[in-house]
């Protein structure tokens, strides 16, 4: 290929030229970076360039690093425009099929799915002369990769085919269930589904089930595995009747295979093959399969089991929820493993509107509170974010009777993120407990938490109690959330003194005026006269949000010569919060 | 909105600065760095951390439970750098709030802030594959020599990275140490960053090959002569992230959880209030969903 510009000089082909030699420089990153702009060079050259050179200097390229040729790969895909259009997308077929064959896997995949949309394109006479037997020689290929690649390649190609052709083509694509390889067999598995789809409806009862069924025994777990993505797509594909014939008793197997991956595959794609089978079959057969995974000697299995358990109970009927799963779902919430127990925790809430009210209180609330008591923390926190679907069900009162006593424990929790859910649930806790009750039960707590060893809590029992005062009114504030924090400012330790700020600047909105200037601001500036400097700033820091919501006359009163004074500190960040907020005393007074 | 404080709201979210950026950053670290004592002066209340190790969403996760900076006062005992994954950002950030503000936070030189180290252990392949360069690595390096050996708190405390050395019996000859070099592979200011406490007496070998092992009664004359309570230290994982010794004259303090990622120790600040009062605050490694994407946008080795 020849890179210099061209004869007429024309300077805007200079940067092309430069990236068609970066495809053959030495440095990878170069190339790399000249081949993910190949559409580029192929504009710039025209179709018939590309045709006659870019393209067989790829066919030649195929010796390159993985990265490289994961990016050829992907760029093909989208090339047939700059080749000439339909008529001239074979000629994409032969560096992709070099690529098909290549050892790397995600190389391999890239080129499969560019090939299958540059098959779509091509015309008829391209499809029978060039597409087919190119998938023929790739299925029949003497090394295992190129027989993976074409298991890919069979739906797309058997869309395009002749009759005869696609007898030839199932047939062949029966060998590649049976291959030697394991390689090849998984791939032909895994892509089963896929070419069902396009293959008529009466020879996939009759020519590729039995496949599937050889497959679903194969010796390889690693293949059954991926057979088992296939029960879906098939049943779905099927008359009802035959679906329930062949597929049901096939997962039913797969449910009991000896290799747990397989359980656990099966576990993950219960869900998905009720919706094929539809809900009476699944009521009647799958259900006794979902709870002999809940019940799996595996905890790997259990966990995928337990995380599908209010899925799977949507579709049942709620005598057989009761009687057939809520067992297994009280001996999970003891399981051995915590994994499985953080899986059920993050679910078991759902339960609650499937099986209604009163069995809820009766079979559901001790398995809440078994798994709220929790050893491990995430048990826990999956619990506590789920706990408004519960409140739905069983009402506020019902909830609060019995798991205030859990809640409060978690309050003091040792994992500070378990505290830090409990409180970010307390606005909703208050909106449903009333302001008497909520002072009673948990009042005390939210103040507690403004002394708690860790920041972040701190931090957030400030944003709860402005949470707190929105939703109970100024009054309610003034008399039950002003006192005990301005009580704390003389705490010896200049964090918690800093919370006490922090705390008033997020209550200054929601309280009235009158309690903001005549109680609030003498303590935020009382503390301008701390010894730590940290405390200092935060004062000029706290003023500058006070400004806004008080009176001219306070902020020239009070406000200002305290800042005047902080202006004046011997700490350099003291003085700088307190210039900025004076700034913005300066603009409010100017507006 | 400055420069400045706009980089440290990018390294928060742990995006590297350009390499513009860090030169410039590190220029303006020089000028304050370059006016610190080699045993700098520090004011109670503060909050003493010890190695972190380029764990970048682990010192997130101590800002959460510390406070931010500058609300809460830090001391950093060294090993910003090194084995974990993100040394640039961690280190970047560290500086960036040292430059924004020098009272509120004090960094002290460990034993990784130095040339040959962080070629053996992460940092400088960390900055060739993010930078495609050495020079940021250069920069910081070169920061590294500023960087103060020790802090004095309320000329209480004296905070170090490694320990104590034989050849520094009193503050002030590690005040006359001319720090502004590579780390030496011997004498006193290799020793600070270099040496551990041991249950033994007088001075022993250190298996490391730099610095010296020292004992309750080095300890205890050290402290009696200086006048101080305290040693606090880092440089050695300890699980329970802090660990006393000789009745309570020297302190550990492990600022890296899960150190590399896989040692399942807690990791755990010292917060010192107006009056010195000790408080130890443990903490776990940050959990996956407040970590960012793994490197694995990272370009690949053969990238170098």
């Amino acid at each position: 290929m020849n890179s210099t510009p061209d004869d007429n000089g024309d300077e805007s082909l200079y940067p092309i030229a430069v990236l068609i030699d970066e495809l053959k420089n030495e440095d990878v990153a170069l190339r790399l970076n000249s081949v993910k702009r190949l559409s580029t060079i192929a504009l710039a050259l025209g179709e018939e360039r590309t045709r006659k050179e870019l393209i067989p200097f790829l066919n030649d390229s195929s010796e390159d690093e993985d990265e490289v040729l994961l990016a050829m790969a992907e760029e093909l895909g989208r090339f047939v425009p700059y080749v000439g259009g339909p008529n001239h997308a074979h000629e994409l077929l032969v560096p992709l099929e070099s690529l098909c064959c290549t050892e790397e896997t995600v190389v391999r995949d890239k080129a499969v799915e560019s090939m299958s949309k540059v098959g779509q394109d091509l015309p008829e006479s391209s499809v029978a002369e060039s597409f087919i037997p190119l998938v023929k020689r790739l299925a029949t290929g003497e090394w295992f990769t190129s027989r993976v690649s074409a298991c890919g390649l069979f739906a797309s190609a058997y869309r395009r085919a002749g009759s005869t052709q696609r007898a030839d083509l199932r047939a062949m694509y029966r060998d590649l269930c049976a291959d030697d390889t394991p390689m090849v067999r998984r791939s032909a598995a895994s892509n089963l589904g896929k070419f069902a789809e396009v293959v008529e409806p009466e020879m996939i009862n009759k020519e590729l089930i039995p496949q599937f069924q050889n497959l679903t025994v194969d010796e390889q777990d690693s293949v059954r595995l991926l057979t088992v993505d296939g029960c879906g797509p098939l049943a779905r594909l099927l008359p009802k009747d035959d679906a329930v014939r062949s597929i049901l008793p096939i997962v039913q197997n797969f449910s009991q295979d000896k290799s747990w991956r397989v359980r656990y595959n099966v576990a993950q794609q219960l869900c998905q093959m009720c919706d094929a089978l539809g809900p009476e079959v699944s009521r009647r057969e799958l259900v006794p399969a979902f709870v002999r995974l809940l019940r799996d000697s595996e905890a790997e299995v259990r966990v995928a089991a337990a995380g599908k358990v209010s899925v799977f109970c949507k579709q049942l009927a709620n005598d057989q929820v009761m009687q057939a799963v809520l067992p297994c779902v009280k001996e999970l919430s003891s399981d051995s493993s915590q994994y499985v127990r953080a899986a059920l925790a993050a679910v078991v809430m759902e339960l609650a509107p499937v099986l209604g009210k009163a069995a809820t209180i009766d079979s559901l609330l001790p398995v809440f509170l078994s798994l709220l008591k929790d050893e491990f923390p995430d048990v826990r926190l999956n619990i506590i974010s789920k706990l408004d679907q519960v409140n739905q069900v069983i009402g506020i009162d019902l909830l609060a009777q019995s798991l205030l006593p859990a809640i409060e424990e978690l309050a003091e929790d040792k994992h500070w993120r378990v505290r830090l859910a409990i409180i970010e649930y307390i606005p909703l806790l208050a909106s449903q407990l009333g302001a008497d009750f909520f002072e009673e039960k948990l009042g005390p707590q939210c103040m507690r938490w403004l002394q708690d060893s860790v920041y972040s809590i701190r931090e957030a029992a400030t944003r709860n109690l402005m949470k707190l005062a929105q939703e109970f009114g100024p009054e309610w504030a003034r008399d039950h959330l002003v006192p005990p924090v301005l009580g704390m400012v003389n705490n010896p330790h200049y964090l918690y003194r800093m919370t006490v700020l922090v705390a008033i600047a997020s209550l200054a909105p929601v309280v009235s005026h009158d309690v903001l200037c005549a109680t609030m601001l003498p303590v935020v500036v009382s503390c301008s006269k701390d010894k730590v400097p940290n405390i200092k700033f935060n004062v000029a820091k706290m003023l500058e949000k006070l400004v806004p919501l008080v009176d001219a006359s306070v902020v020239e009163r009070t406000i200002k010569p305290c800042l005047l004074e902080l202006h004046e500190d011997a700490d350099v960040d003291v003085r700088f919060f307190a210039h900025q907020a004076l700034s913005s005393c300066d603009a409010v007074t100017a507006a | 909105m400055s420069d400045l404080d706009r980089w440290i709201e990018q390294l928060k979210r742990c995006e590297a600065l350009k390499e513009s950026e860090v030169k410039e950053l590190c220029e303006r670290a020089l000028d304050i760095l370059v006016e610190e004592s080699n045993v700098q002066r520090v004011d109670a209340p503060i909050t003493i951390c010890g190695d972190i190790h380029g764990q970048f969403y682990d010192l997130m996760e101590l800002f959460k439970v510390g406070g931010d900076c500058p609300q809460t006062n830090y001391l950093f005992m060294g090993d910003f750098v090194d084995r974990g994954f993100y040394s640039v950002e961690t280190f970047l950030l560290l500086l960036a709030l040292k430059v924004r503000y020098p009272d509120r936070i004090t960094l002290i030189r460990g034993n990784h802030e130095s040339r040959q180290i962080t070629q053996v252990y992460g940092f400088y392949d960390e900055c060739l594959r993010k930078y495609g360069s050495a020079n940021v690595w250069r920069y910081c390096t070169d920061i590294f020599d500023y960087l103060s050996l020790s802090a004095l708190i309320d000329q209480r405390m004296f905070c170090v990275h490694g320990g104590l050395s034989p050849t520094v019996k009193s503050l002030n000859e590690i005040r006359v140490i001319d720090r502004k070099q590579e780390v030496p592979h011997d004498g006193a200011m290799c020793d600070l960053l270099w040496s551990d406490p041991e249950d033994i007496e007088g001075w022993g070998l250190s298996p490391r090959g730099a610095g010296y092992l020292f004992g309750g009664d080095i300890c205890t004359q050290f402290n009696q002569d200086n006048k101080v309570e305290v040693v606090a230290r880092a440089h050695q994982l300890v699980m329970e992230g802090y660990k006393w010794m000789f009745g309570q004259q020297l302190v550990t303090v492990w600022s890296a959880p899960n150190y590399c990622y896989r040692c399942g120790n807690v990791a755990a600040i010292l917060e010192l209030d107006g009056a010195l009062n000790k408080n130890f605050k443990v903490f776990e490694a940050a959990p996956q969903d407040a970590r960012g994407i793994p490197t694995k946008t990272a370009a690949p080795d053969y990238f170098l």
